[in-house]
């Protein structure tokens, strides 16, 4: 995601590439619980639909440096209701999001306590599935304050909860996250305990919480570990996702995981349930979230004559490979 | 005293700029340090010093390099003009109204393209008042830009004199985790903490869960506090046969007072060699 990094090294990271098989999952449909399209591209949606991604949650979260005034948060939580709820159905994936003060900027009090003000005018909004993505970055004081306040304001509106578990120290800021969840008389099964690993599941599976993991290369979760994790706890309340963002991430996460868990065996069951609808249970506790209202109807591979059938406002598609754009 | 330590440096830093600008920039400097309202103007003169004094990286004479080396400054050499004249810029601003400086320093952070935010937060060590600046510093570890970061982490006297326990271990953490130069930290020994060592062995173990490698500089922090339940990860890091990483838990150990600890390494001839001919320092596991 960032810093300092040599071409030489990631290479030798990772490994001689193996070519994802789209065709190994195909008819299969996937639910991206975690994903900012905000940063992300068309050719990125059009690339989730292709690879059978239905629908998707983007979590409110920070723009990689911090806000600094109120209107910027109030436009961004707009965006997320409107143009990129549009966007996303331009390409037939349903897009639902999550909306909450992200633990980094709520370490600016003064606008924090402003942003608290303007959140009950969103979290009722139609389509929202939750209070999210919301929890601990550095485990400060200030962090704690607003991750408790927006427990209460999801428990006001019986949402469900997404919360970003620490990057640093996140064993414990995971277990401090639970704790104080279950503090403010929340019902573990109505959050969704985000960015698991290996240290961590456990716990949050015992103790009737909501695991997800985020399949993001370097920094998270590989999708080779996340197969070993379902071999290994079941494909009951765990879920995985791809927290694409702005970041070098990859849009194509769940479905490239499901592939990679059927390749190694795992059953048709444990993969629906694990990048599909395991989710959907999660998030469906909103009220907001209907699978019916998914646009399955739309074949994305389906071509007339060598050209996508395109519905009624669709995208129109263009060939990348070509050199005129026209 | 440390404000007349400031004072040398800020006067060699003073001494630096000039030798390395031209006579028009000289000029346009002057103009805006004697200006009686700096205040109206700082905005504007702090972002467009780049096209006045180039980007080039400093040249600094062998006395100027070995009072700043003495005074602790000495990486300001590796410095590009344009960002030690912001720094000396900010540092020798006339406001001596506490809450005016902030506002008017405040206001470039809030804006800062990534040089200008660099500068900013290089000029902490510099600026009176150090107390005012310890939230901006903390906010500055939140940031996700390399070079801010290492503005911050990297001989950077300022963190380690100033921030709070909770802000400090953020830093040296979020250092690991964006891999930079655990060696360039100012204050790492001195402000290792118990927390901290029990944070960095937790994210150890998390590595070796995901089949990663461990940075051996981790255990500089976590020497003087092993305990029993500390010494079961270690002896789980020495089975990992990764020699680095053996090597680094055994110089650890040799810094701590827990004797079983040191009683384990003495099983393992090659460690027990490596801390016996002194061959072992920290220094010694550079990237």
């Amino acid at each position: 995601m960032c810093c300092s990094s040599s071409i030489e090294r990631d290479k030798a990271m990772m490994g001689a590439p193996e070519a994802f098989d789209i065709d190994v999952v195909k008819g299969m449909k996937f639910f991206d619980p975690h994903v900012h399209m905000t940063s992300r591209t068309t050719d990125d949606y059009q690339a989730m639909a292709d690879a059978g991604v239905v629908a998707l949650i983007e979590p409110a979260f920070w723009l990689g440096q911090p806000r600094t005034g109120l209107d910027s948060f109030n436009d961004y939580y707009s965006s997320l209701i409107g143009w990129e709820r549009f966007r996303s159905s331009q390409f037939g994936i349903k897009h639902y999001c999550t909306i909450g003060l992200n633990s980094r900027e709520a370490n600016n009090e003064s606008l924090a306590e402003q942003v608290m003000e303007i959140l009950p005018s969103f979290i009722y909004k139609e389509g929202v599935v939750g209070v999210g993505e919301i929890g601990f970055d550095d485990q400060t004081a200030a962090e704690e304050k607003y991750y408790r306040l927006q427990l209460e304001l999801a428990k006001e509106a019986g949402l469900p909860v997404q919360v970003h578990t620490p990057h640093r120290d996140k064993k414990k800021g995971t277990q401090r996250s639970m704790d104080i969840a279950l503090e403010h008389g929340l019902d573990p099964y109505s959050i969704i305990i985000d960015h698991n690993n290996e240290e961590t599941v456990n716990e949050v599976l015992d103790r009737g919480f909501w695991a997800a993991f985020t399949i993001y290369p370097f920094t998270k979760m590989g999708n080779e570990r996340m197969v070993e994790i379902v071999k290994q706890y079941g494909a009951e309340r765990i879920m995985v996702n791809s927290a694409a963002d702005w970041g070098i991430s990859d849009p194509l996460a769940v479905p490239k995981t499901a592939a990679l868990m059927k390749m190694r065996g795992l059953s048709d069951q444990d993969i629906e349930l694990v990048a599909y609808s395991n989710a959907i249970t999660a998030f469906a506790q909103s009220g907001q979230l209907d699978e019916a209202d998914f646009n399955t109807q739309i074949d994305l591979t389906k071509k007339f004559e060598g050209n996508t059938i395109l519905r009624g406002g669709q995208q129109p598609r263009t060939d990348k490979s070509s050199i005129i754009i026209s | 005293m440390r404000d007349d330590h400031l004072k040398v440096v800020k006067e060699i830093i003073a001494a630096v700029v000039k030798n390395n600008i031209s006579l028009e920039a000289e000029k346009w400097l002057e103009n805006f340090t004697r200006s009686t309202d700096q205040l109206a103007q700082l905005a504007k003169v702090f972002v467009m010093l780049p096209r006045k004094t180039g980007k080039l990286p400093v040249a600094i004479n062998e006395d100027q390099q070995e009072a700043l080396h003495a005074a602790g400054f000495g990486y300001i050499r590796n410095w590009t003009i344009d960002r030690l004249s912001r720094v000396w810029l900010l540092a020798g601003l006339d406001l001596h109204d506490k809450e005016l400086l902030f506002a008017a320093i405040n206001r470039l952070f809030l804006s800062a393209e990534v040089n200008e935010a660099v500068a900013l937060y290089s000029a902490l060590p510099l600026l009176p008042h150090p107390e005012i600046w310890v939230k901006r510093c903390a906010e500055g570890i939140r940031s996700n830009i390399g070079s801010v970061l290492e503005a911050i982490m990297e001989n950077n006297p300022y963190p380690a004199a100033n921030l709070d326990e909770a802000a400090w271990n953020q830093l040296v953490l979020k250092a690991f985790f964006t891999e930079k130069n655990i060696n360039l930290i100012v204050g790492l020994d001195q402000r290792a903490n118990l927390p901290l060592a029990l944070t960095l062995v937790d994210y150890a173990q998390e590595r070796w869960a995901a089949g990663r490698e461990v940075h051996p500089q981790l255990w500089r922090m976590v020497g003087r506090f092993i305990n029993a339940e500390i010494f079961e990860t270690l002896k789980t890091g020495l089975q990992h046969y990764n020699q680095m990483e053996q090597r680094a838990i055994a110089l650890a150990i040799s810094q701590s007072g827990y004797q079983p600890a040191k009683d384990y390494i003495n099983t393992f001839p090659e460690l027990k060699l490596a801390l016996a001919d002194g061959s072992l320092n920290w220094d010694s596991f550079n990237q």
